[in-house]
C-alpha cells in the first residue's frame, strides 16, 4: 500500500466519521426541535381546553342555577300567603296550586304540615301537580307514603332554612327525574308549622348537560349531594349507583375516589383518570346551593390525538429527511473515494499476511549479520516464499563452540505451514538448548510433533552440530533433501532413510556424522530449488544446482549466484513453492597454532620452532615433521619472496590445527593474487642439463602435502595444505 | 649451520653442520660462489652433519653438479640421512648425484 493509498484511507475514515457526526447532530436537533415544539404546544392546549371547560362550567352552572332560582322565587313568593293561610287548613291546598301555577318551572308542591299541627288531622299535606295544562289536586297524607319521615320534609326543618332535596325518581308522577325545594313555615307564634315545597323536573337538567360536548368524546355527569349519578352516559346508573359502586373495581379508583370526594366537597379543579385504560381527562365544579356537582371527562385523545398526529406526520419527515441525508453524504463520500469495503478486508488481510511475512522472517537469523567476530565461519541463508509466509525454515546458533543448524520444510504452504513452522522452529531451539545429540534432537521433536499434529502435517528436516573448534560434524536427517557437501569435490552427503517429522511416534532416527576441514562447505536447500519450474515446465535440477556451485566464493556470493540462476531459469514464471536456502562454509583451523612472518627471508627460522611445537603435540615421526617442515617453509619463502613488492613491508599469516587425522596448514597474505598451485609440475627426471635451478620449491610442496588449495578472497591469497598423518 | 671447506690435493671437502633452511643456505651459497671456480676438481659434499635441506640448499648443489659437469669435476654427495635422502628422493636428486655412504 503506498503512502497515498494510505492518505486516502485516512481521509475516508474521516469524511466517514463526519458523516455519521452529521446525521447524528441532525437528528439530536431535530427530535429536540419537536420535543419543544411538541411540550408547548400540548401545554397551550392543555391550558386551552382547561379555560374552555372552566367556562362551560360556569356556563352551565348559570343555566341551572336559572333554573333553580326560579323555582326557589316562586315557593319564597307564595311563602306569605301559605303563613296566612295556616289558619284555615282548608286554603292550603289553593296555596300549593297558586305555587304551581304562578311558576312554569315547578310542576309540583305541596304544603305539608307538622304531624298534629291541627288536632283533627294527624298528617296534612295538599298536593297540586302539573300533568299537562291541568294541574290535578291530591294529598301526601297517606300511610303508604309517609311523608313526615322524607327528607325533603325532615331537613328544612331540621335546618330551619331552605333545602333542595335529593333528586328522586317520582313513581307516581310520570317516572321523572325530581328534586324539592322545601322552605319551613313559621306561624304567627314562630313555630314550625310545615314545609312549603316546589318540585321541579330533573329532565332539562339531563339535556344541559349532556349538551355540553365541547369535545365529539367528551362525557359529563352530575352528581348529587349523597354522591349517586343525576346524569350519566351510562343510564342504568341513574339515582341508582354512586361513583364508589361504578368504580370500585377499577385499578385506578383512587384517582376516581379523589376526584368524587373533591366533588362532593364542593371544590372545582381537574383530574387525570384512566378509564378502560384510555387517559381521560377530568374538570369538575360544582352547583352552587343544590350540593350538586358537574364534571367534564374528555379523552386525551381528543384533545392531543390531532398534535400526535401531526407530531407522526413530522416524524416520518424527519427520518425521511434524515435518511436521505445519509444517501446523499454516502454517494457523496463514495464519489469522491474508490474505495470499496471489498478493497478495505483484502488490505486488512494483506497488512496481517505483512507483518505475519515480518514476523516469520524475524524468526530466522539474519546469516549476513551472524558472527561476524568469528573468522572460523562464512553463513548466507535465504527465504524466498511462494507466498506472503510460507512453511520454511532455517535456523542456527552458537551453543558450547558448537553450530546448531537446521532446514525444514513443512507440507503444504500459506498460513497453516508458517504456523506449523514457526513451532517447528521453537522446538528445535528448546532441544537444542541442553542437548548434544543431533539424533536425540530430531527424535524428541518427532514424538512432540506427533502428540499435537492433527492436521496430518509433517515436516521434512535435517539438523546439523557442527565442532567449530575441529570440524567435527554430526547430523540427522529425517527425510529432507540431502546437503551438497563441497570439499575438493561437490557430492551428497551420505544420508539415513529416516521418516520426516510428525509421521510416526517413536520412530528410531539414526544419526550420522564426519569431518569437515579447513574450507569445507554444506549447502542445505529446500526442494523449491530443485523444483523450481520454467513456463515449459521443466525443473531447475540438481545438476544446474551443482553446476552454480561450482568454484570458491564467500557464502553470500555463492547464494547470489545460485539465486541468480533460478531466476534466470524460470524466467518470471510464478513459484509454486518455498525455496530456502543455507551455505555454511567452515574455515576453521581449530584452536590451533598460528605463527605471523614479515616478508622478511630470515623470518624463516622461525618455523622450526613452530614445526616443533606442532610436530610435539600431535606426535609426528621425525621424518614426517622434517618433511611437513620442509614443505611449509617452501611455501612460506615462496610467499615472502614474491608476495610484496621490493621495499615494501608485509606479512604471512601461518595457521595450523588438527582435524581428525588431517593437519591443515594455511598461509594467508594481503601481497598481489598468486597462485602457486598454478605453476606446472616440475620434470624431476629430467637430464641434468635440462633441469631449472628454480621451481623445486612448490613441487616440494606439492609431493609432500596430501592436498593444497589457493582461493583469493577478501584481498587476501590464501593457500589450504592438509597432511594425512 | 656451519660450512667448513678442506682441501687436499684435488679435493674439496664441503661439510655442512647443522640445518640448511632458506637463510642458511642463501648464506652458503654466497660463500661457496667461489668454489666454482674448482668445479674441475672431486667437491665433496658431507652431509653427515647435516640435518635439514630446503630447496634453496639443493639450488646449491645443483648450481655446483652443473658447473662441474662443465669442468670436468665431479660432485661426491656424502653421508646423507634417511630424511635427507627423501629429500633427494622427491626432487629427483638421487639420480643426478652420486651417493656415498
Amino acid at each position: 500500500m503506498t503512502i497515498k493509498d494510505s492518505l486516502d484511507r485516512l481521509a475516508v475514515q474521516r469524511s466517514l466519521r463526519a458523516g455519521i457526526l452529521l446525521v447524528i447532530v441532525a437528528a439530536v436537533t431535530l427530535e429536540a426541535t419537536s420535543l419543544i415544539q411538541n411540550y408547548f404546544a400540548q401545554k397551550s392546549l392543555r391550558e386551552e381546553v382547561s379555560s374552555k371547560a372552566e367556562s362551560r362550567l360556569n356556563i352551565l352552572e348559570s343555566e341551572i342555577m336559572n333554573v333553580i332560582n326560579q323555582a326557589e322565587a316562586g315557593v319564597r313568593n307564595k311563602m306569605w300567603i301559605a303563613q296566612w293561610c295556616l289558619d284555615f287548613p282548608d286554603s292550603l291546598a289553593r296555596v300549593s296550586q297558586l305555587v304551581v301555577d304562578d311558576n312554569p318551572v315547578l310542576v309540583g308542591s305541596t304544603v305539608a304540615l307538622v304531624p298534629g299541627y291541627y288536632r283533627d288531622r294527624p298528617l296534612f299535606a295538599p298536593y297540586t301537580l302539573r300533568s299537562g295544562d291541568e294541574l290535578i289536586s291530591r294529598s301526601l297524607a297517606t300511610e303508604a307514603y309517609d311523608y313526615p319521615s322524607q327528607e325533603w320534609f325532615t331537613k328544612p326543618i331540621e335546618l330551619d332554612e331552605g333545602y333542595w332535596s335529593e333528586p328522586y325518581i317520582d313513581v307516581g308522577g310520570g317516572d321523572m327525574l325530581m328534586t324539592t325545594y322545601s322552605v319551613p313555615i313559621k306561624d304567627a307564634d314562630g313555630r314550625t308549622a310545615g314545609v312549603l315545597t316546589g318540585d321541579i323536573s330533573l329532565d332539562w337538567l339531563t339535556n344541559l348537560v349532556e349538551n355540553v360536548r365541547i369535545y365529539p368524546n367528551s362525557r359529563s355527569i352530575m352528581l348529587s349531594r349523597a354522591g349517586l349519578f343525576m346524569v350519566s352516559p351510562r343510564e342504568d346508573v341513574i339515582m341508582t349507583r354512586t361513583v364508589h359502586e361504578v368504580v370500585g373495581q377499577l385499578a385506578d379508583s383512587l384517582a376516581f375516589m379523589e376526584v368524587n370526594r373533591a366533588m362532593l366537597n364542593g371544590e372545582s379543579g381537574e383530574a387525570t383518570l384512566y378509564i378502560s385504560k384510555e387517559k381521560h381527562h377530568a374538570y369538575y365544579a360544582p352547583v352552587e346551593r343544590t350540593g350538586w356537582s358537574m364534571c367534564i371527562i374528555i379523552p386525551d385523545d381528543d384533545i392531543f390525538g390531532s398534535i400526535r398526529r401531526d407530531n407522526l406526520l413530522i416524524k416520518i419527515f424527519q427520518l425521511l429527511g434524515l435518511a436521505m441525508l445519509i444517501l446523499i453524504l454516502r454517494s457523496f463520500i463514495r464519489s469522491q473515494f474508490k474505495y470499496s469495503e471489498v478493497n478495505e478486508r483484502k488490505e486488512r488481510m494483506e497488512g496481517d499476511l505483512h507483518i505475519a511475512r515480518r514476523i516469520q522472517m524475524s524468526m530466522v537469523p539474519d546469516a549476513v549479520k551472524s558472527f561476524p567476530e568469528r573468522h572460523d565461519l562464512d553463513m548466507a541463508a535465504a527465504i524466498i516464499p511462494a507466498r506472503e509466509v510460507g512453511g520454511d525454515l532455517y535456523d542456527y546458533f552458537i551453543r558450547d563452540g558448537k553450530l546448531f543448524f537446521c532446514i525444514a520444510d513443512v507440507s503444504g504452504k500459506g498460513v497453516p505451514a508458517s504456523l506449523v513452522m514457526a513451532v517447528t522452529r521453537t522446538m528445535f531451539r528448546a532441544m537444542s538448548s541442553h542437548e548434544d545429540d543431533p539424533a536425540t534432537i530430531v527424535q524428541s521433536m518427532n514424538d512432540s510433533m506427533c502428540e499435537m499434529n492433527e492436521n496430518d502435517m509433517f515436516v521434512t528436516f535435517f539438523l546439523g552440530k557442527l565442532d567449530l573448534s575441529n570440524g567435527h560434524l554430526e547430523y540427522c536427517n529425517a527425510g529432507h533433501n540431502p546437503p551438497r557437501a563441497l570439499t575438493d569435490h561437490i557430492f551428497e552427503l551420505p544420508v539415513q532413510p529416516n521418516l520426516p517429522l510428525g509421521i510416526m511416534q517413536g520412530f528410531p532416527f539414526v544419526g550420522q556424522e564426519t569431518d569437515l576441514i579447513y574450507d569445507d562447505a554444506l549447502f542445505l536447500y529446500t526442494d523449491g530449488l530443485t523444483e523450481a519450474e520454467n513456463s515449459a515446465k521443466e525443473l531447475f535440477g540438481e545438476a544446474r544446482m551443482d553446476a552454480a556451485l561450482h568454484g570458491r566464493k564467500s557464502a553470500k556470493e555463492h547464494l547470489n549466484t545460485i539465486q541468480m540462476e533460478v531466476e534466470k531459469f524460470v524466467g518470471g514464471a510464478p513459484q509454486s513453492d518455498d525455496l530456502t536456502m543455507l551455505f555454511i562454509h567452515y574455515l576453521g583451523t581449530g584452536e590451533g597454532y598460528h605463527l605471523k612472518l614479515k616478508n622478511d627471508v630470515s623470518q624463516i627460522e622461525l618455523l622450526a620452532g613452530f614445526m616443533d611445537r606442532v610436530a610435539e603435540e600431535n606426535d609426528l615421526d621425525p621424518g614426517l615433521a622434517m618433511q611437513i617442515n620442509l614443505a611449509i617453509e617452501e611455501a612460506a619463502t615462496n610467499v615472502i619472496m614474491y608476495a610484496y613488492p621490493e621495499g615494501t613491508e608485509g606479512e604471512v599469516d601461518l595457521g595450523a590445527s588438527r582435524q581428525g587425522d588431517n593437519l591443515i596448514f594455511t598461509l594467508a597474505d594481503t601481497g598481489i593474487p598468486f597462485d602457486p598451485t598454478a605453476a606446472p609440475e616440475a620434470d624431476t627426471s629430467a637430464s641434468l642439463e635440462d633441469r631449472p635451478i628454480g621451481g623445486l620449491g612448490i613441487h616440494l610442496v606439492r609431493t609432500i602435502m596430501d592436498s593444497v588449495s589457493y582461493k583469493r578472497a577478501e584481498g587476501k591469497n590464501v593457500l589450504t595444505m592438509t597432511k594425512h598423518i | 649451520m656451519e660450512v667448513n671447506l678442506t682441501r687436499k690435493d684435488n679435493e674439496v671437502t664441503v661439510k655442512f653442520v647443522g640445518r640448511m633452511d632458506t637463510p642458511a643456505a642463501l648464506e652458503a651459497a654466497k660463500e661457496l660462489e667461489p668454489l666454482k671456480e674448482e668445479a674441475s676438481k672431486t667437491i665433496i659434499m658431507d652431509c653427515s652433519e647435516l640435518t635439514y635441506i630446503s630447496s634453496s640448499g639443493l639450488r646449491i648443489f645443483l648450481s655446483l653438479r652443473k658447473a662441474a659437469a662443465v669442468k670436468g669435476g665431479k660432485v661426491i654427495v656424502k653421508g646423507i640421512s634417511d630424511d635427507i635422502r627423501q629429500v633427494f628422493m622427491m626432487t629427483g636428486f638421487l639420480n643426478l648425484f652420486q651417493i656415498e655412504d
